[in-house]
């Protein structure tokens, strides 16, 4: 069984478009799949990620643009002569047959032997930890647990390529949490390349080795959570991903802008330092209280107007002088208790240069 | 200048560039083998229905232009229709009737309805299933049982004083009752559709009852009413059986198409006839497929059951009402199926088998009720095969997508298309020595072909809301699993869709046994069904052994539809596994 190792970028799109009459649901998008990652489509509904999987699965058929998989152009060929595992929100386990049967589902055709697949069958329930379903009928599981039948059922015959169209999504929250860790942690245990579509962010942000964030039918972003995080690469990306401050401003000379009456210190792209009409972007967590003084860089005062107790951390709405819209800050359980913060009180808080980012408006 | 940049090796394409006569070029995906057997059994399909409907219908229409001689006359034949007074008073005839037996039936079966979805009667079981019992007759037998109540030698012709029950107020009554069970289904759907949550707010802010019935319950079965309405005037206007049986000399549209093509052999005019009554029913038709998309908007999963509560005078009113409609159901029906068994009506009431013995079997009839029974038989196995099958590749396979609306179409066209009118259009299609499927004609394929293309409307929507309710996913799970479709169809899509099945197969038995309209032109000295003997049998002033044999179809379809509902009760006992957890 020593196949030589794929190449390490397993599935390669260029330009896939695709039209459905006068709507351009994608609009050329060009990525790479590298093999054994798990790559999250990300992005609101209607975006184009499930046209974009479907048509990976060969459910779709794209209007143009090419789709290789491990050096084979897959472009036109049917699904069946794909080779893929499919997955989907609403699990689609054929309901008149057991769990046994639906996880050899695949197997039957493929001239497996009765021994060989019941021995199959008994290590995959056993690989999503539900060993003693076997004679069980779908209906007879939970909703996490249909799921990860679903999962078995589709790695079953080792396709090369995994996807998950939103699989979390019917699940309640504390189920879809568990089953995060579970799928990821079944992921790179198989090493199996694997496209993960969903709207959630958090679910992006936890599972993915790399998001892809779409929006429209183009990406906004390609990159691991912490970038697509941290330094997202569009206001889009930067407001769809996480909790955001997105503060109107206006150029102020290199290196600086303006928000509202205050000043801020901060990298400026050299084609955005005169522009009267710019974004700055920063998290609610970049906002400090804790050893912020009148000479502290980038500090200015804010008016308190709501405090909003989230469990672990306090959400502040705040305002700065001369600015309508609010700014959100996020206040440990310990700094609120030390602050004593409470609706009214003026404060000093201060957003590091190298938090805060820039962006021409929309 | 540079070098042009080089061609890419595969054809991609740029934004608004190759625009083909203003449509964008879509590539395909290749076929798999398994996706050409699917397009392959689906273009069967559409070719069958394009043989068995498109052709016969077609036909109607040039026969229509031409004159005897089969020369080209244009609209002549429209004109000189309409300048026989005769016969245009028929389509007054038939339009008057037929708003009329709308009229009165809508409200009965509304009230019905009514009674049966909110309030607290009991026996609402029973009931149900006494106000659908004419489904499973001919919608002569009604026709039957009035003269043996009002006609000549009628039990109560005294009630009517001068006035006669054969023509319009014997059409009248009897469609009232033929059509009353098809009223009553669509309106207990609908009232069913509804929302607890209104009620329930409409009480909070102290809505009056009235109120409540004008503000919620009317617009909720709106569009109930409005296909119920349809489905029972098409059902008048296009009804053969009634108006030939207790019509006496009063014509419509339905017995002068008989008259013309059978009687006289005036094809042309015929046709005419057929065209002019395929008109409001195509109208109707249309109506009530865009009711029905709007209908299906009104539920959403989220809704709540409305569960009535009790109010004793309204209960009893209602209770009241539903008990004597029921009453005057089984004296109707119960009227053909005593006569039947009446030795010699009026003078000897003793009971005998006399008219089923000499009526039927010595005067060699029987074999019309063994001919029925083979037709219904094969409806209900081959038929059902075709229908569901073809329901499935439209639903569910790929491929094809070029000509796959026209399939579409052409399974929902029949439900326009009255029994008359189809029945004529066969007889002009393969009556014509020039068809290769001329050998047809007379046989019993053709009645069984004629029948499964008459009823396929329904039973093809039985099938698609079956199919819709299972996961659309199944066949792209299957293709990833690289299994074909087909056995994805007989291991998971036959098995979960069986109860639609069995459905569709009684709904097609029953049909084959009650229909007259078509099979009227079909049938051949050695293919004559029951309800053309009765037909024949009353013509002949046999009117007992008509009794008979309308009694014989009514038993053979209420055993059927208990036998189909042992089958069903096996079947859920079998796949209980997997339904409930």
């Amino acid at each position: 069984m020593s196949a030589p190792p794929p190449p390490s970028d397993y599935l390669v799109l260029e330009d896939i478009r695709k039209q459905f009459g006068d709507f351009h649901a994608l609009k050329g998008v060009s990525l790479t799949v590298r093999a054994g990652e798990l790559l999250c489509f990300l992005g609101p509904s209607g975006c184009g990620k499930t046209t974009l999987l479907r048509i990976i699965a060969g459910l779709e058929t794209q209007s143009g643009g090419r789709i290789v998989q491990a050096g084979r152009d897959i472009s036109l060929l049917p699904p069946m002569k794909r080779d893929y595992g499919i997955v989907f929100q609403s699990y689609a386990l054929f309901p008149n047959l057991t769990i046994a049967e639906n996880v050899a589902y695949g197997l039957v055709n493929r001239r497996v032997n009765r021994a060989e697949r019941e021995r199959r069958v008994a290590e995959l329930l056993a690989l999503v930890g539900l060993p003693d379903s076997g004679p069980k009928y779908p209906a007879q599981l939970s909703g996490g647990q249909q799921q990860r039948i679903a999962i078995a059922r589709a790695i079953a015959t080792s396709p090369g390529l995994m996807l998950l169209d939103e699989p979390l999504s019917a699940l309640d929250a504390r189920v879809r949490v568990r089953l995060r860790g579970e799928i990821r942690s079944l992921q790179q245990r198989l090493g199996v390349t694997t496209i993960l579509v969903t709207h959630d962010q958090e679910e992006a942000l936890t599972m993915a080795d790399r998001i892809v964030v779409m929006n429209h039918g183009v990406i906004e972003q390609t990159g691991t959570p912490l970038e697509v995080y941290r330094d997202p690469a569009t206001p889009f990306v930067a407001d769809f991903v996480g909790k955001t401050n997105l503060l109107p401003a206006a150029g102020a000379g290199a290196g600086r802008v303006r928000v509202g009456d205050q000043r801020f210190a901060c990298d400026v792209d050299a084609a955005l330092v005169d522009s009267p009409r710019l974004q700055v972007f920063f998290r609610p967590e970049d906002v400090q209280v804790r050893g912020v003084a009148g000479e502290t860089p980038n500090s200015a005062l804010a008016v308190v107007e709501r405090l909003e107790f989230l469990g672990a951390y306090s959400r502040l709405t705040m305002r700065l002088n001369g600015i309508d819209q609010a700014l959100y800050a996020d206040l440990s359980v310990n700094d609120l208790a030390e602050f004593r913060v409470k609706p009214g009180d003026t404060l000093r808080v201060a957003i590091p240069a190298e938090r805060l980012r820039v962006f021409a408006a929309a | 200048m540079s070098a042009a940049p080089p061609e890419p090796a595969y054809s991609s394409i740029a934004p608004g560039q190759p625009q083909l006569f203003g449509r964008v070029y879509q590539p395909r995906l290749r076929n798999h083998w398994s996706d050409r057997v699917g397009i392959g059994l689906l273009s069967a399909a559409g070719i069958a229905l394009a043989v068995f409907l498109i052709g016969p219908l077609a036909t109607i229409l040039a026969k229509a232009m031409q004159d005897r001689a089969g020369e080209w006359v244009g609209l002549a034949n429209f004109a000189q229709y309409f300048a026989t007074p005769a016969l245009a008073r028929s389509i007054w005839n038939s339009a008057w009737v037929s708003a009329m037996v709308t009229a009165i039936t809508i409200p009965l079966a509304f009230a019905f309805a009514y009674g049966l979805t909110r309030s607290c009667i009991r026996g609402k079981a029973l009931l149900r299933n006494i106000a659908l019992v004419p489904i499973l007759a001919p919608s002569l037998l009604a026709a039957i049982s009035f003269i043996y109540w009002f006609g000549n030698q009628g039990l109560l012709k005294s009630w009517l004083g001068e006035q006669q029950i054969f023509g319009a107020p014997g059409i009248v009554l009897s469609l009232v009752f033929a059509t009353f069970p098809h009223a009553l289904m669509i309106l207990v759907t609908s009232l069913s559709l509804t929302d607890a949550r209104l009620y329930e707010a409409a009480d909070a802010l102290g809505t009056g009852t009235v109120r409540k019935f004008l503000t919620i319950t009317l617009p909720g079965a709106k569009y109930g009413l409005i296909s119920a309405a349809m489905v029972v005037f098409t059902y008048a206007i296009s009804d053969f059986g009634i108006p030939k049986v207790i019509g006496g000399n009063f014509n419509m549209l339905a017995t002068d198409i008989f008259k013309l093509v059978i009687g006289q052999q005036d094809f042309a005019k015929g046709a005419v006839v057929g065209i002019l009554l395929l008109a409001p029913v195509a109208v109707t038709y249309l109506v009530d497929a865009w009711v029905q998309r709007r209908q299906s908007a009104l539920l959403t999963a989220r809704s709540v059951p409305y569960s009535p509560k009790p109010s004793r005078g309204f209960d009893l009113a209602m209770a009241a009402f539903c008990w004597v409609m029921a009453a005057l159901m089984l004296a109707m029906m119960g009227m053909a199926v005593f006569a039947s068994f009446v030795k010699f009506w009026p003078y000897d009431f003793t009971m005998s088998l006399n008219h089923y013995r000499m009526g039927l079997v010595e005067a060699g009839i029987f074999e019309a009720y063994v001919n029925s029974v083979t037709l219904a038989a094969w409806c209900a196995t081959l038929g059902t095969v075709a229908i569901f099958g073809t329901a499935y590749l439209l639903e569910k396979t790929r491929g094809a997508e070029g000509w796959r609306p026209l399939v579409r179409l052409m399974v929902v066209l029949p439900m326009g298309v009255p029994g008359m009118v189809l029945g004529l259009g066969y007889v002009f299609f393969f009556v014509q020595e020039g068809n290769p499927l001329h050998f047809l004609y007379g046989s019993m394929a053709i009645l069984v072909l004629n029948t499964v293309v008459h009823y396929y409307t329904s039973s093809h929507l039985t099938a698609v809301t079956a199919l819709k309710q299972i996961d659309n996913e199944f066949e792209a799970v299957s293709a990833s699993l690289r299994v074909p479709f087909w056995k994805t169809f007989h291991r998971v899509t036959v098995p979960v869709c069986l109860p639609a099945i069995l459905e569709i197969s009684r709904y097609l038995f029953v049909n084959a046994m009650t229909t007259v309209s078509a099979v009227v032109f079909l049938y051949s000295p050695k293919t004559t069904l029951a309800s053309v003997a009765i037909v024949n049998l009353d013509e002949a002033g046999d009117i007992g052994a008509a009794a008979a044999m309308a009694t014989l179809v009514v038993a053979t379809s209420a055993l059927v539809c208990v036998v189909y509902y042992f089958l069903q009760v096996a079947l859920d006992r079998r796949t209980q596994a997997w339904r409930q957890p």
